[in-house]
């Protein structure tokens, strides 16, 4: 049996490591656009920020596909599938078949519709090739906007403030990662990042990116204010890479559509990551990337195993901050309950959101105690109606729940 | 022996189960870890793992 693997990120990657664990015999193919081996994304933020080498990027030792039996074949890109025949074409035109596929493209970063997104000296950080462009444009270009306050704006912000830049945030919602933060958290975690001397603009609309020739000089603001700036990094969400699969026929959505098995409506045909829309869910992160590439593998090899989605978690630490975020965090209405403990002047903010009693979400901000406890209690849906208050204790001890 | 989380995926090395997929035997603590070994869910280095206790 061989099986094709369409991307060598993390799902593909993963996903490989876990058909060769599950069977010494498959053969194993993995198609990588990107000239590298696998690394995690996350390295990118570090790589940045000057805190992580080069060689330290990079997830396993070169040799690490040859001794497990996978044949690797980066820089190149699939250009078709073929259902029917069941074989996919690449770019360069050779020709493979397949028993089994996986459809692990990833995403790629989403780009406003802004004009003059395509001037020099704008930027996306998705891959290591747009870090090392990112990287030597810094050399000479000291100003830098960062378009989007979530979490991967936030991430690259500080990356770029690490290298000595000037750096202006810019965020078109009304608070600081919207997707992770109440309104209370979000001014707290604002107040912490200016003192690291990251600005911070939020209820911006960027209406066009300002330049000439020579490349970026500012933005222009719906407004009708203008910021100069003279590089500018775009983290505004993702975009599933499901071109192969429409073009395929495929069903998609935003993503590739998948069930249950991560399978897709095509005949032994898989996908996962963040090219995958499961039950109307992209995820884009890790934690789900890794869950649906192991499901996909069992399920490729004929198991039955069931993917019944992933818990939103989220850990980073943000200006000193130490940031957990899991679950519904600010969820209004019939049966929803929130309670809060917080220390602004300490950066300290927890919250727990309860449903009909049992935890539905919780920010767990300026404290890491009780936070991957937390979030496995939320994960769990536990009914924690009678001690709701304690919870926000700071000296509450977790070990006291079963 | 304390428990590490990974910092990008949530990841939380627990040195009493070890990770004998990648061969770490149980009992091993996270400073014992060699710097080879990555985050068995995501690959990041041991450098982005916090003590959680
Ligand atoms: C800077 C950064 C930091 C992040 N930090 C975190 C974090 O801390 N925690 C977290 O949970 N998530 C984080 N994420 C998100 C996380 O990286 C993604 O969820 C994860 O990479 C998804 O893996 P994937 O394999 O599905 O897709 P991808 O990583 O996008 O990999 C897909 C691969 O497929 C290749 N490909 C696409 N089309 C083709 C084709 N036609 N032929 C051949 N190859 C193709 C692409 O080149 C790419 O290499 C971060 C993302 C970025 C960019
Ligand atoms: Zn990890």
């Amino acid at each position: 049996m061989n099986v094709l693997i369409i991307g060598n990120g993390l799902a593909g990657t993963l996903a490989a490591k876990s058909l060769r664990e599950l069977d010494p015999d498959l053969g194993i193919e993995v198609l990588g656009e990107e000239r590298h081996p696998y690394y995690p994304r996350p390295n990118l933020i570090e790589y940045v920020a000057g805190r992580l080498p080069l060689e330290k990027i990079f997830a396993f030792p070169e040799e690490w596909a040859a001794r497990q039996g996978i044949t690797l074949r980066l820089g190149e890109k699939v250009a078709r599938i073929l259902p029917a025949e069941k074989k996919v074409e690449t770019a360069a035109g050779a020709v493979l078949s397949y028993d089994a596929l996986l459809i692990a493209t990833g995403a790629r970063a989403a780009l406003p519709p802004v004009p003059g997104v395509d001037k020099k000296g704008v930027f996306v950080l998705r891959t290591l090739d747009d870090a090392h462009d990112l990287i030597a444009y810094l050399e000479g270009h000291r100003r830098v906007a960062v378009l989007g306050g979530g979490l991967l704006g936030l991430e690259i912000a500080r990356a770029i403030r690490g290298r000595g830049a000037d750096v202006e945030v810019i965020e078109f919602f009304d608070r600081l990662l919207p997707r992770q933060l109440d309104p209370a958290a979000a001014a707290i975690l604002r107040a912490q990042f200016e003192k690291t001397g990251i600005s911070v603009r939020l209820r911006a609309t960027t209406k066009e990116i300002l330049g000439d020739s020579g490349g970026v000089r500012g933005l222009r603001f719906e407004s009708g204010e203008t910021l100069g700036t003279e590089a500018v990094v775009i983290a505004a969400g993702i975009k599933p890479e499901i071109g192969l699969a429409a073009d395929a026929g495929l069903q998609i959505g935003r993503g590739v559509l998948v069930d249950d098995r991560m399978k897709t409506s095509g005949p032994g045909i898989f996908a996962a990551g963040d090219a995958a829309e499961h039950r109307g869910r992209i995820y884009g992160i890790i934690p789900a990337a890794f869950e649906q590439a192991r499901v996909a593998a069992a399920n490729m090899l004929g198991q039955d195993k069931p993917y019944g989605g992933t818990v939103p978690f989220n850990t980073l630490k943000v200006a000193g901050l130490y940031l957990t975020s899991a679950g519904e965090i600010d969820a209004e209405g019939p049966g929803f309950e929130s309670l809060v403990h917080s220390d602004p002047a300490a950066g300290l903010y927890k919250k727990i959101v309860l449903q009909d009693g049992r935890l539905a979400g919780a920010i767990w901000m300026g404290t890491k105690k009780g936070a991957a406890e937390i979030s496995r209690l939320v994960a769990l849906k536990r009914d924690v109606g009678t001690i709701k208050q304690a919870l926000l204790e700071d000296d509450f001890d977790f070990t006291e729940i079963p | 022996m304390d428990k590490y989380e990974c910092t990008a995926c949530g990841y939380v090395y627990d040195p009493a189960v070890g990770d004998p997929d990648n061969g770490i035997a149980p009992g091993t603590s996270f400073e014992a870890l060699p710097d080879t070994w990555v985050c068995p869910q995501c690959g990041v280095p041991k450098d982005l793992f916090v003590k959680v206790g």
